[in-house]
């Protein structure tokens, strides 16, 4: 009698306890979504889809041009320099003495994984819904390995051997290690295969920022120029080329419109969700105060040279800057440089038509069609002012050509995603042009370092040589 | 009637309280017993105590020192006072008892000690337990209350990492158990404990510059004044009962009580004054010096100067500012006020109180710091004690007036010619500044903080039978922190005014949280052998919500933070976190003789942090001790030894902080429209992390207690640790939350020393000395070759080390740095570092004396610390680069044979990369040791004999007085961030 009053009581406490241990569940919260849910049904699944498209404009790599491709490869390659030494990390890129530890340089390579990441989770979490309504579902998995392989061109190209990641799965992902280029562009071949199989030839609204079969084809026939398969990246470039949907635009001011008719692929700054810039380029370029910490760049006078005066890229996609001393040239494809409020007139340029002439011809004059070659090349000299080479130089040979197909590129393509970087890599011209330009020139100094972060967290990592 | 019962409530109730009504007759002889107590001087002591042994029925004498109380012929009484000789009288069919209390030359035995859940006294504790109380605390003029212990006690850690006022200190208790040791994500912080309510000890979230690492403290809006107490429990015995919580130890805070019961009105009043300034300033280059610099630089380099590689050179050269002097050399004022009200009578007390604190900042500009707090409590027993309520309430809100920026980067690093601060007509000059402009502009950037904080508990408790007791805890607390930070177009220069927009930052945080302990306490005595036992329940919610907007581009600059002017509002983040937490615990305590102590305590908790299949765990201690000067053997051999005792314990306690939700796989939305994003890596495995505890401990009292010793051995090993497992960042993010195979383990000794080195009626001595050799070592870790952790720890090794390259010198070609290609790769890289160097602590410890003349009171304390630390000149770029240097750099390697550890002026790439690479070297880690005067206080009692006036009292205070170290940074403790306060206060007080 005497103990069952405090039995009772203990026994009220424990029953308390265990009554009660559903107390501990928490619901998900209002500010996330769990990810089976997010991929049960069409509408958020294009969500998640869209996610990618809004980061694309925020990532380093695409979006923040101070670790951007357009910027460093830029530097490093001889179209911008710096005009400041508030900006030693990116010095580095432009002396081509780049360290391990450069947070730009990480910034870059982490920023291109990050996307990667997202395209495989698309694709893991469509493959693995039954909810979703089959176009959705092609759509989204031709859109994410579209865009993975899109990421993937320039890890491979700017850093060589890299991991091929195409899980979610950290576990082996940690550990993964290197793969050759070659491997690398298997698997970009593959992606862009399938993405051209999934993906509608129409863009699925009036905005040219998701990505379609033309835009896959595009990437794809850039891939096998690179690949130095002549024959698949002529045949692409030209069905691309003869897509109703893109056409060369007469007027140089209206290229880098939202949605402009030459564009292929392109990201708006909608994206990343404020309004206190139009295109990170036109901020980040354009000269409108003294060169300094948050305009740290410049066009080089070499690349400045190479225009002939009434070019009209030269007039129309240049802008001068003038201090008491020096002149600045500055790249003015974007003319906007700062917020307008939501009110965006400019998208950033990733993909366009321009490129694709300049494939064929390449592709052609690889193959030794030089008159086709030089048919495909005068579409973009004479929308630039410039009198045709089948006029100027009829009986051009290869070798020149190729050269002045490289020119074009380089005039036409300046500051847009480190095309003369790549180009001067894959033409082999490399050493050849660098070595006068930069006195620190190396041959290794064509990929960049492995970020040191990442060397030290992966142990399978092995560092570029050189550095 | 026993097979009756269904576990229902209902049920139980009415029968628990059929038993309430029952009571427990008195016997029939039974009479009221009426005395007074005094002390040896004849006058009254109020407060005393008297409790007939064996039972719970007791009283306290009133402020005559009288008493009353029902006994029973053959009882005996105790008659216990804090300070006083407990004494015990038979009864003896006595009617009236008056009774002498001698001071207790054993007062520090019976000194009551909270632990937590129960209280025990320092003679019969079996864990290890540090107090410090309001006097050693009370007058330090301080905003956070935790940077009060620094050097007080033994294992207890408390940085404090810049002298902005409202920083969270960094505390660890015991050494660093957890891997995790970010600002945003620490499984090393303690558990906070504020009058029975769990208090969440991560730092409030902040986004300024001055603020955000690691944010603010959440302990801030307590008054200082208001605190009777401070326990830290640190070994197993003393924090098991904590459970999932305890892992890193738990700090106690007691506020005030209510005691009063004279009736009569006491107020208590306190006012100081004082002013505060930085307690250090660096030895930098003057400006003759710093151009020669610069010169030989570019004379180095052979490069011409040029307004891009040397604008500097293009000022006026002869210009000089002391840019420490000028953005934060200022002096500070701070005013504190207090007044504390009470009353009470034989049942009711009450406490109300109330404080202000105002402190300005040593920047230049209207900044400042404000306080003020209110506090209740009220305290109700019942005649017979079986009721008893206790209410406690702390409001405060403070006002914190900053700007966005650090200013100390900038006042070290400027040139000291670089151009005027203002113009002839008085305007801000923007002319010739390089990239970082007029730095008088970033005080435009104004951040302002507001927070209201709340923290109130109300516990209860009845005598169901007789000793048997129901007691129900209830806490809420309320933290409410709103951040705005104004970033104006006249922070700018002018010339860049038209791409420049107003803007705004607005961080909104709130975090609520109720706990309810019910809980039952049974105790008992068969002759020698005492039991206390303790069966608790714990329910706990917390909501912590956290909204940040941005306001775009105000059109006023007067309207910067009215987001109604701004053109455009965003919503940045906006979240609400739950957090649910539940636990059943328990005691049973046992005392044979009050010689031998045993102590069983444990805890089965749930918490809302991991996924269900692991969402509850148990923990447990057992602890011990033997005071042997109580054996007959001892007793009567060692008449020296007045009081020895050896205890020990053993047992486990886990973590629960890790951040919520961690284990669900989700998405969130882009800032940009319409999308959804993975913003982590998900494993939805992980579990606890295990705190296995180990202790010894010594405690000793010789000479009739005027030297009384503690040596504490501890052993702690924390296992399971679950990490932010860092990751390539190939895998698409940099961490994801595991459980990782390693073992980290803190072992170490304390020792304390109190010694009463004289002790006359008009002058006495006594000395406090602190000690701790602390050692952290990672003992295990499979496969760390192979994992993230490779190149961050080593087995073997403490977690705080760096791994470095080995300087060798400067090249005598060069005159540059020069660190070792270990495997002459042409690299350096991690295979390279191959030094290890140890950062943090060594040892550590406190001395403190108090010496009394007559009415005359000094006090002080100071603090050493052995450790080594980065050295300041990784805040540097390389010498000869635009810049102020440190003075060091005047012994710049000129030519070969130079023996000196700086190199070569220039500011060539090559030179600064060499640069770079020393600074990953062992060069780069110094010598941060420092003997540190860190508080001192002269007070002096006036001898006034006016009525209605207890006492009055005048003081001086110092903070930080003095400080030698041979570390040449600004503060060998918080590196290169703003130094602490050297502060000298005057105050009074009153008691009336």
């Amino acid at each position: 009698m005497k103990n069952l009053k405090y039995y009772i009581s203990f026994m009220l406490l424990l029953g308390s306890f265990t009554s009660c241990e559903d107390f501990v569940d928490v619901e998900v919260p209002a500010h996330k979504t769990v990810s089976a849910t997010v991929f049960s049904n069409d509408q958020s699944a294009q969500s998640a889809m869209q996610g990618i498209y809004n980061e694309l404009s925020r990532a380093d790599f695409s979006g923040r041009m101070a670790s951007a491709v357009t910027v460093l490869a830029g530097l490093s390659a001889d179209n911008l320099k710096t005009t400041t030494s508030s900006h030693p990390e990116l010095k580095e890129f432009y002396e081509n003495l780049i360290l391990p530890s450069n947070t730009n340089n990480f910034n870059l390579w982490s920023s291109i994984y990050n996307i990667i990441y997202m395209c495989n989770a698309v694709v893991e979490g469509v493959e693995n819904s039954d909810g979703l309504s089959p176009e959705v579902s092609d759509r989204l998995i031709g859109q994410a390995k579209c865009i993975r392989a899109f990421g993937y061109f320039y890890l491979t190209n700017l850093y060589g051997d890299v991991p091929l990641i195409t899980s979610t799965d950290y576990r082996t992902n940690a550990v993964a290690p290197q793969q050759a280029p070659q491997e690398i562009y298997v698997q970009m071949v593959k992606d862009l295969e399938d993405a051209l199989e999934l993906l509608p030839l129409e863009y699925p609204n009036a905005e040219r920022t998701a990505v379609n079969q033309g835009t896959a084809m595009a990437l794809l026939a850039r891939v096998y120029l690179y690949l130095q398969d002549w024959t698949q990246a002529e045949l692409l470039s030209n069905e691309v080329i003869n897509n109703p949907n893109y056409t060369l635009l007469d007027s140089l001011d209206e290229v880098f419109l939202a949605n402009s008719q030459e564009a292929i692929w392109q990201i708006s700054p909608i994206g990343a969700g404020n309004s206190l810039t139009n295109t990170p380029e036109g901020s980040f370029f354009i000269l409108n105060s003294p060169p300094g910490y948050s305009k740290p760049v410049a066009l080089t006078e070499s690349l400045i040279d190479t225009f002939k005066p009434h070019d009209n890229r030269r007039v129309d996609w240049i802008g001068t800057y003038q201090d008491e001393t020096t002149t600045f040239y500055y790249p003015y494809k974007y003319k906007i440089p700062y917020a307008t409020g939501a009110d965006y007139t400019e998208y950033s340029m990733v993909l366009r038509l321009a490129e694709q002439y300049l494939i064929k011809s390449e592709a052609l004059a690889r193959k030794g069609d030089l008159n086709n070659a030089v048919i495909a090349l005068d579409k973009i000299r004479m929308r630039a002012g410039l009198d045709p080479l089948s006029s100027i130089a009829p009986n051009i040979q290869q070798e020149a050509l190729l050269d002045s197909i490289q020119l074009e590129k380089r005039r036409e393509f300046f500051t847009e995603w480190g095309h003369r970087w790549l180009d001067l890599k894959h033409t082999g011209k490399i050493d050849e042009v660098l070595q006068d330009e930069k006195p620190y020139w190396q041959g290794a100094y064509q990929y960049y370092p492995i970020p040191e972060e990442d060397l030290q967290n992966n142990p399978y990592l092995t560092q570029n040589p050189g550095y | 009637m026993k097979n009756n019962y269904t576990p229902v409530y209902g049920t139980g109730l009415i029968m628990l309280l059929l038993y309430l009504c029952s009571g427990q007759a008195f016997a029939q002889d039974t009479y009221t017993l009426t005395g007074t107590v005094t002390d040896t001087t004849g006058l009254a002591i109020p407060g005393v105590h008297v409790q007939r042994i064996g039972s719970l029925t007791g009283t306290t004498t009133n402020f005559e020192g009288n008493y009353r109380i029902e006994v029973q012929p053959n009882d005996s009484l105790s008659y216990t006072y804090m300070g006083f000789a407990t004494q015990i009288v038979a009864v003896n069919h006595q009617k009236s008892i008056h009774i002498q209390l001698y001071p207790s030359a054993q007062a520090l035995d019976e000194v009551v000690i909270n632990a937590g859940y129960y209280t025990t006294t320092e003679r019969e504790r079996t864990g290890s337990i540090e107090r410090v109380t309001a006097q050693e605390i009370e007058r330090q003029p301080i905003a956070n209350p935790l940077q009060a212990l620094q050097g007080r006690m033994a294992g207890v850690e408390v940085v404090q990492r810049s002298g902005v006022t409202g920083l969270a200190a960094n505390i660890q208790i015991r050494g660093q158990n957890s891997l995790r040791n970010s600002p945003n994500n620490n499984g090393n912080l303690p558990l906070y404990i504020i009058d029975g309510v769990p208090i969440n000890s991560s730092p409030v979230r902040s986004s300024g510059l001055q603020t955000n690492n690691p944010g603010l403290d959440p302990l801030n809006a307590l008054n200082l004044a208001n605190i009777e107490s401070i326990e830290v429990l640190k070994d197993a015995d003393a924090t098991a009962i904590y459970g999932s919580r305890g892992a890193n130890g738990v700090i106690l805070i007691t506020t005030k009580q209510a005691k009063d019961q004279s009736g009569k009105l006491k107020v208590n009043a306190r006012l100081y004054t004082g002013a505060a300034e930085v307690s250090h300033k660096m030895e930098l280059l003057n400006t003759r010096q710093y151009i020669a610099m610069r010169e030989q630089a570019l004379a180095n380099d052979g490069v011409e100067a040029n307004e891009y590689n040397a604008p500097d050179l293009f000022w006026d050269t002869t210009r000089y500012t002391d840019w420490q002097e000028v953005l934060f050399g200022g002096t500070a004022t701070i005013t504190n006020a207090n007044i504390a009200l009470s009353s009470g009578n034989e049942t009711t007390s009450f406490l109300l109180g109330g404080g202000y604190h105002k402190e300005g900042t040593v920047y230049p500009g209207d900044f400042g710091y404000e306080k003020a707090t209110a506090n209740l409590n009220i305290n109700h027993h019942s005649k017979d004690q079986r009721l008893q309520l206790n209410f406690s309430s702390n409001y405060g809100i403070d006002q914190n007036q900053l700007f966005n920026n650090t200013l100390v980067g900038l006042a070290t690093s400027l040139p000291p010619n670089a151009p005027e601060l203002y113009t002839d007509t008085g305007d801000l000059n923007w002319e010739n500044w390089a990239w970082e402009g007029n730095p008088l502009a970033q005080l435009e950037k104004r951040q302002s903080l507001n927070s209201h904080n709340l923290f109130s508990n109300l516990s209860f408790s009845y005598e169901l039978f007789k000793n048997f007791r129901f007691k129900a805890n209830m806490g809420y607390s309320h933290l409410n922190n709103e951040e705005v930070l104004e970033n104006p177009k006249s922070a700018y220069n002018p010339d860049n005014w038209n791409n420049i927009y107003s803007s705004s930052t607005h961080t909104h945080i709130k975090r609520k949280s109720w706990i309810i302990e019910p809980q039952l306490v049974y105790d008992h005595h068969w002759k020698k052998l005492e039991l206390n036992t303790l069966a608790g329940l714990t329910f706990q919610k917390s909501q912590d919500d956290l909204l940040v907007l941005m306001g775009n581009n105000y059109a006023n600059e007067n309207s910067i933070g009215n987001l109604t002017a701004a053109e455009e509002v965003r919503v940045e983040t906006d979240q609400a976190i739950d957090y649910r937490y539940q636990a059943i615990f328990g005691r049973i305590g046992l005392n044979w003789d009050k010689k031998y102590y045993l102590n069983l305590t444990g805890r089965r908790d749930g918490s809302s942090r991991f996924g269900s299949e692991n969402r509850f765990a148990n923990f447990g201690a057992i602890g011990a001790a033997w005071i042997f000067t109580e054996e007959a053997f001892i007793k009567n051999n060692l008449s020296w030894l007045s009081f020895g005792k050896l205890r020990g314990s053993y047992g486990t306690t886990g973590s629960d902080q890790i951040p919520d939700y961690g284990y669900m796989d989700t998405f969130e939305p882009t800032p940009g429209p319409g999308g959804l994003y993975p913003v982590q890596l998900t494993n939805p495995n992980y579990s606890w992390e295990v705190n296995k505890k180990l202790e010894a401990a010594l405690e000793l009292g010789l000479i009739d207690n005027r030297i009384n010793l503690e040596i504490n051995w501890y052993r702690n090993r924390s296992s399971n640790q679950l990490v932010g497992y860092p990751l390539p960042s190939t895998t698409g993010f940099t961490t994801v939350q595991a459980n990782f195979p390693a073992t980290v383990q803190n072992t170490g000794w304390e020792l304390g020393l109190t010694t009463r080195n004289i002790d006359r009626e008009n002058f006495s001595w006594t000395t406090h000395l602190n000690f701790t050799l602390p050692k952290n070592k990672l003992i295990a870790f499979r496969d760390i070759e192979n994992s993230p952790y490779q190149n961050v720890y080593r087995v073997g090794q403490p977690l705080n080390i760096a791994l470095r390259y080995r300087y060798l010198g400067i090249d005598p070609e060069t005159g540059l740095y020069q660190v070792e290609d270990v495997n002459n790769d042409g690299s350096y890289d991690f295979d390279d570092r191959v030094v290890v160097e140890h950062l943090g602590r060594e040892y550590y410890g406190g001395i403190q004396n108090g010496i009394r003349w007559k009415n005359i009171h000094l006090d002080f304390l100071f603090q050493y610390v052995k450790q080594q630390n980065y050295s300041y000149l990784t805040d540097y770029t390389a010498p000869g680069n635009y810049g102020n240097k440190p003075i060091e750099v005047l012994q710049a390697w000129e030519q070969p044979g130079d023996d000196t550890h700086i190199q070569q002026f220039s500011q060539s790439s090559a030179a600064n990369s060499a640069y770079a690479n020393a600074m990953r070297s062992d060069l780069a880690i110094t010598d941060a040791s420092f003997l540190r005067l860190k508080t001192a206080t002269l007070s002096y009692r006036l001898p006034i004999q006016t009525k209605g006036i207890e006492t009055v009292r005048i003081y001086m205070h110092g903070q930080n007085l003095l400080t030698l170290t041979d570390f040449r940074g600004l503060d060998p403790e918080g590196g290169q961030s703003l130094p602490p306060m050297r502060t000298l206060t005057m105050g009074v007080e009153f008691n009336f």
